[in-house]
């Protein structure tokens, strides 16, 4: 699992220097921390490392820059990642304006670690649309095309999809198997099927998804396939057209 | 023949002038009853106009309007008056075929029927259609005088008497003729006597009994010496001439003759001034005539006028009725903006007196701050660090109470201006708690006070995040201060139907009943706090209170005094209308 990476704009460095210590007390990776509107977009778009969540300062030296951040990076619908204002008035002028950069998250000054925490979920939350995933307690995962992002004590983490070997379904739980580490998140099976239909994962058996790409052999005789890091999973015959759809030596 | 022929012709003048002198007494009675007709029939113009008209002996004008009322009248009373009118006019304009038609038109239930009689005998003798008059007259004869109304009897047998004599019969005629004369001997009615005392003669004298018709002649001339009247002095000294012509008492004759003739010039002189008289008087009908229609058109301009009158009263009653609507709009107006007065005066004093409790408030946190300063540097000097923990810890409990003040304060300034940024969304009451509860961690432990929060992940209301968090941090807030130490402050909800209640308990002073209440009325002035050393103005409540109102929430309070308290927010599940 990795750090979820996040990207500051703000203009007052006692607020940023709070702000970056309660993220890494919670294992985030504060991957930059901007002053102006020009830096934010720099630091956005040429970061060498994939930013997931910006906290935006609405007034950056006395003017709502930040909303036209905001604005600027929801302009390209594929690029804009979910974000969370941060500002010290209520005005209700401003506010209509940032509530127009959807999906919408704001934070009053002064906020405690809970505060910025919870709402730094629910951002993610609204961005991915996948309301009640943290707060319920019932679930601990929100799906992205890339990533998933998993509840971690106070925190949130990040496992790269594309890395994962074979998700194993047990009742509401699921084992995760990457190439590194096996873990197990809390997530409805529907959440999970609906992963299936737009990538790599196959169901080879009422509990097995499996990465296509890891598949390394498929012994039919066994039921059995053979996935990189000597990871194994079971095929049953319900599933077994899986073989015409992954390409193989033969 | 000249004998014959002289007498016979002044008989006839002597008929018709009788006619005039007849109608002039009738008139009299049928001029009150006109009057009073006219009255009865008040609303109508044209009658009104026609018997004005009449009274003045204005014939054509009378003529007109009789005409005018009989075309839109269907009155048969009305009606015969106009018929009466019109004929007279007629009769008077001595066009008699026409005046008998009018007359004859006049039903007979008509008041003054017998009058007509008497008309059309008269125009019948006009006529010379003796036989006609007298049947008309035979009618008449014998009725009461009272019945007349003003018809003279003598006149009747007198026209009686003349019909017959014209038509020779003597016998008849002597009987009427004399009736009349005993008559008018009784009234003394010198003119028509004379007149009589003419005829009689005349008939006589037509049966050649000179004897008997001179002395008739002679006491017609000796009376007409008393008269005025030239036509009748000259009628009766030319029948004295004719009478001594024919006696051949030429000398005499002469004599008369020439009285005859001084008369004739008299009358010719009386006829030409009667006719200068007559244009005088057409000239004068025509200005009458001139004046009225100018009197017409004058009352067709008033007539204008009285419409601008009308409109403009109608106007100026609009206006009035305007006005006086829009002042009594002023007058409510006038109350709403004294009500309105009132209750900014309220206001406004208790802003005032928010004011000077907050500043108190302030002034004495910052001075307990500044005495803890020097304290605190005090030591630094001497120091003295075991004091240090307990000086700064203090601080920043000081510097947390007026931080709280200032926040509601502000809040609460936002909240009435209405600048405020309000949007109700669906909330996990659990992670509100817990983030507003995350502030008063190092609080509670200073007072060492256990904390629980109870409230389920699952519970959910509708409220706006911010005001939530300001309502809650108050309720944690006072629960804080109003426990003693090593108490105990507990969070829970309880589901009701379309609500959640959130309970914030503790175990601390408690309140007595008035305190209670007056924590829940609905006032916006400030409840003075007994709880001294802690910083509070009862803004908190207040606000609490007034946000929860626009969360469509309510507050409730269970309190026992040294038990503890129970602050309950209850707020909707489901989204509000509204």
């Amino acid at each position: 699992m990795d750090n979820v990476n996040i990207l500051i704009i703000e203009d007052t460095a006692a607020e940023s220097d709070k702000l970056v210590q309660v993220l890494k007390t919670n294992n985030y990776k504060v991957v930059g921390i901007a002053k102006t509107y020009k830096e934010a977009l720099a630091a956005f778009y040429a970061s060498d490392e994939k930013i997931d969540i910006v906290i935006i300062d609405i007034f950056l030296n006395g003017i709502p820059d930040g909303i036209t951040f905001a604005e600027t990076i929801n302009a390209v619908p594929g690029e804009t990642k979910p974000f969370v204002f941060l500002t010290s008035s209520t005005d209700r002028q401003i506010f209509e304006r940032a509530k127009l950069t959807q999906p919408f998250n704001y934070l009053i000054k002064p906020f405690n670690e809970f505060e910025i925490l919870y709402a730094i979920e629910m951002a993610v939350e609204k961005f991915y649309a996948q309301n009640d995933v943290f707060l319920s307690g019932e679930e601990d995962t929100v799906i992205s095309s890339e990533y998933l992002f998993i509840k971690k004590g106070r925190g949130l983490k990040k496992v790269l999809i594309s890395e994962i070997i074979y998700i194993e379904v047990e009742e509401k739980y699921c084992n995760i198997i990457t190439e590194k580490e096996k873990f197990v998140i809390l997530i409805s099976l529907v959440k999970i099927l609906d992963l299936l239909n737009n990538t790599n994962f196959c169901r080879t058996h009422r509990n097995f998804i499996v990465n296509t790409e890891k598949i390394m052999e498929i012994i039919p005789a066994d039921n059995l396939i053979l996935l990189s890091g000597n990871h194994k999973a079971t095929l049953s015959d319900k599933y077994k057209d899986l073989i015409k759809k992954v390409r193989t030596l033969t | 023949m000249i004998k014959y022929k002289n007498p016979i012709f002044f008989l006839f003048v002597i008929i018709s002038n009788l006619l005039f002198s007849q109608q002039k007494q009738e008139e009299t009675a049928l001029n009150k009853e006109i009057r009073v007709k006219s009255n009865q029939f008040i609303g109508e113009k044209n009658f009104k106009k026609a018997q004005f008209f009449f009274l003045q002996k204005e014939w054509d004008s009378t003529l007109v309007y009789t005409m005018k009322q009989i075309s839109i009248s269907n009155n048969t009373e009305l009606i015969d008056y106009c018929f009466l009118f019109r004929g007279h006019s007629f009769n008077e304009k001595k066009l008699f075929e026409e005046a008998k038609q009018e007359f004859q038109k006049i039903s007979k239930n008509f008041n003054f029927y017998l009058q007509i009689k008497m008309y059309l005998g008269n125009i019948a003798i006009e006529q010379k259609a003796f036989k006609k008059a007298i049947s008309y007259f035979k009618e008449i004869e014998h009725l009461n005088v009272y019945q007349n109304l003003g018809l003279n009897q003598s006149s009747i047998e007198h026209n009686l008497g003349t019909s017959y004599l014209h038509l020779k019969e003597f016998g008849q005629a002597e009987l009427y003729l004399l009736k009349s004369t005993k008559r008018q001997e009784m009234f003394k009615d010198t003119l028509r006597l004379i007149r009589s005392y003419g005829n009689v003669a005349s008939m006589y004298y037509e049966q050649y009994k000179d004897k008997v018709a001179i002395p008739y002649f002679q006491k017609a001339y000796s009376l007409s010496k008393y008269v005025k009247d030239f036509d009748v002095k000259r009628r009766a000294v030319k029948n004295m001439a004719v009478v001594e012509e024919n006696r051949k008492d030429f000398a005499k004759a002469l004599v008369y003759r020439k009285e005859y003739e001084r008369w004739n010039d008299s009358l010719n002189n009386q006829n030409r001034i009667y006719e200068t008289a007559q244009i005088e008087k057409k000239i004068a009908v025509e200005q009458k005539q001139k004046q009225v229609t100018f009197l017409q058109a004058e009352n067709k301009v008033k007539e204008a006028q009285n419409k601008v009158y009308l409109y403009s009263g109608v106007f100026l009653l609009f206006l009035l009725s305007v006005l006086f609507s829009s002042y009594k709009g002023k007058v409510k107006r006038n109350r709403i903006i004294t009500t309105q007065k009132e209750n900014l005066d309220e206001l406004n004093a208790t802003k005032d007196k928010l004011f000077s409790i907050v500043s108190h408030d302030l002034r004495s946190s910052v001075h307990a701050l500044k005495t803890s300063n020097s304290a605190l540097s005090e030591s630094l000097v001497t120091k003295n660090f075991n004091v240090l923990e307990g000086l700064l810890q203090t601080n920043s409990a000081i510097v947390n109470g007026a931080y709280s003040l200032l926040d509601n304060l502000l809040h609460w300034a936002l909240l009435q201006t209405k600048q405020s940024y309000f949007e109700i969304a669906s909330m996990r009451l659990f992670f509100i708690v817990e983030q507003v509860a995350h502030n008063y961690k190092p609080l509670l432990l200073e007072k060492n006070i256990s904390f629980e929060n109870k409230v389920l992940k699952s519970d959910v209301v509708y409220a706006d995040q911010e005001s939530l968090k300001i309502i809650l941090r108050n309720l944690v807030d006072n629960a804080i201060k109003f426990s003693n130490q090593n108490g105990a402050i507990k969070i829970y909800t309880r589901n009701k139907d379309a609500h959640i209640e959130l309970v914030v308990e503790d175990r601390g002073f408690g309140m007595d009943e008035m305190t209670r209440l007056e924590l829940l009325k609905e006032t916006v002035l400030l409840s003075k706090k007994k709880n001294d050393g802690t910083i509070g103005t009862g803004l908190g409540l207040q606000l609490c209170k007034s946000m929860l109102k626009k969360n469509h929430g309510k507050l409730a309070i269970e309190s026992e005094l040294e038990k503890g308290t129970k602050m309950i927010i209850s707020l909707p599940k489901n989204l509000q209308n509204g």
